[in-house]
């Protein structure tokens, strides 16, 4: 899922100081899940707006935020309130806030939140980072474990000369990537593999932004 | 004779370490140049050491030329990309330097600009490759060169890694990526060493043992707390400590003398490489009393 964090409310009050009334918009998934975008949040956000004096105009938590014609959809209930509103807050990740953009041409959209990476739920309402979406998926031969994303380095070929004790020169508190897979490889009796396998530097341009894909069947001619 | 040529004729062989100057001064990097010249074999110029930024690797080893002493350019993958190393590499061969070092680099959080968007596009083992196509005639991408490189490319190795198998299948592909020969993060106990050499006899590449000068029983304890890889057995700081504050320095010197002239009646390895830190002045002492000057 897409992890996002609040806002410092002094930061996002002084980037909406102009605007007097605001409609918010949330999202079912990540946002919710990280606490962000949730019906709650929502709730928490409207009383802090309005003892900053701002009026509310409504919210809503949208299923899937980031799927443009379903939130386009849902929000239709919400014509009048939208209408009438200075200013739409999103409350979800950078993807949602976008989707706002597209839906609402005429009215300004702001962020509530940073979104920061595609995490992984390890406890309640905690996170970590396994995959960057590179592009071209190598965990088939590291053992299942990404060190594009888990090594601060993205090294491809083994630990660093900074790994000491089983932990990364970065800092004590991240286990090396390349003991990690090391240690689950030799379990999986597979070190030959490890050592045989001499990785190719990435191919960068599966990771050329914007991104796009469409994966519609064409239609035949008749 | 040539670095590669002192290698390869069996000779025991010295290199030393410089760093270039944070600033334009180069008055203080010249000074070591010509300290250590005629009596090291070659010298290394650091890339930025500990991400700090500096003049770069590249402008030491040209002034090192201009001096009569050979240079080992070292080369981090930390800040530039694929295009920028190869490009770096043709342009350091073309201003005569023919030795280069590979190296993934201290990560940019280590450093003096935290901040800073790390690279590592290649790391270490692919730029080994990287050296070998541009040796061969061709760019990583398979194009032709017009004039090929001929450099002697070498990596580095931690023989005193923990855990050290997997620093172990890394020097293999190390070796097999086209490394020639090896400098090693500082060692301290011979003896353990030894059982690494033994290991590393295996491969057709010359290793130069890392030493790191100790100045103090207080430096001895902050290399075994901070720094990975580096291991200082009891013994040593035991004999730093008995010398005293006034002593502790010279029994420092001594006893790096003491580990270059064993390492070197025993045959243990092919040379050392002297990593002086702020000390680049002693080096000479040290080789006067390890008997190689
Ligand atoms: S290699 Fe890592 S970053 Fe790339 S797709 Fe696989 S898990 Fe994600
Ligand atoms: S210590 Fe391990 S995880 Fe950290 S940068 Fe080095 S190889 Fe990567």
């Amino acid at each position: 899922m897409i992890i996002t964090k609040k806002k410092d409310f002094q930061e996002l009050m002084e980037n909406i100081k102009n605007y007097r009334s605001f409609f918010l918009i949330g999202c079912s998934e990540c946002a919710s899940l990280c606490g962000t975008g949730s019906e709650e949040a929502i709730k928490e956000l409207t009383e802090a707006l309005q003892s900053e004096g701002k009026e509310v105009t409504g919210g809503f938590v949208p299923k899937t935020g980031c799927q443009v014609l379903g939130t386009k959809k849902e929000l239709k209930a919400f014509k009048d309130q939208l209408a009438e509103t200075d200013c739409i807050l999103v409350m979800s990740c950078g993807a949602g806030t976008q989707t706002a953009v597209e839906l609402f041409p005429d009215k300004p959209v702001y962020p509530t939140n940073d979104s920061l990476f595609l995490g992984n739920m390890t406890r309640f309402q905690m996170f970590d980072e396994r995959c960057s979406l590179c592009g071209q998926c190598i965990l088939d031969r590291t053992g299942g474990i990404c060190p594009v994303t888990t090594c601060p380095k993205g090294l491809l070929n083994g630990p660093c000369g900074g790994m000491q004790d089983g932990h990364c020169e970065v800092s004590p508190d991240i286990p090396c990537a390349w003991v990690r897979i090391y240690e689950r490889m030799k379990k999986l009796d597979k070190l030959e593999e490890l050592r045989e396998s001499v990785l190719d530097a990435k191919d960068w341009s599966h990771a050329q932004k914007p991104r796009a894909l469409s994966t519609r069947e064409k239609k035949e001619k008749k | 004779m040539s670095f590669r040529e002192a290698l390869d004729s069996g000779k025991f062989v010295v290199t030393a370490e410089v760093g270039p100057p944070k600033g334009t001064d180069i008055d203080e990097m010249i000074h070591h140049i010509e300290l250590l010249k005629g009596k090291v074999d070659a010298v290394n110029f650091t890339d930025n050491q500990s991400a700090v930024m500096r003049m770069n690797s590249l402008a030491g080893c040209k002034i090192a030329l201009e001096h009569g002493v050979e240079p080992i350019l070292q080369m981090t993958c930390r800040d530039r990309n694929r295009i920028g190393l190869q490009s770096d590499l043709l342009g350091a061969y073309a201003l005569g330097v023919r030795n280069v070092l590979c190296m993934t680099g201290d990560h940019v959080s280590a450093g003096d600009h935290k901040g800073a968007k790390p690279v590592y596009d290649l790391e270490s083992v692919q730029l080994l490759k990287v050296v070998d196509a541009l040796n061969n005639g061709k760019d990583m991408e398979g194009n032709d060169l017009k004039g090929s490189t001929d450099f002697f490319q070498g990596a580095v190795v931690t023989p005193e890694a923990n855990p050290l198998e997997p620093q172990l299948i890394k020097f293999e592909k190390k070796v097999k990526a086209g490394a020639r020969f090896f400098q090693t993060q500082a060692i301290y106990d011979i003896e353990k060493f030894k059982d690494f050499m033994k290991y590393a006899r295996r491969f057709p590449v010359k290793v130069l043992a890392g030493l790191v000068v100790l100045k103090s029983a207080g430096m001895a304890k902050f290399l075994n707390n901070f720094v990975p890889g580096i291991v200082v057995p009891e013994e040593l700081i035991e004999e730093l400590k008995a010398a005293g504050k006034e002593k502790a320095l010279d029994t420092g010197l001594n006893i790096c003398a003491r580990h270059i002239r064993q390492l070197k009646d025993e045959g243990i390895c092919d040379g050392v490489h002297i990593m002086a830190i702020g000390m680049e002045d002693k080096v000479p002492e040290i080789l006067e009393r390890a008997g190689l000057l």
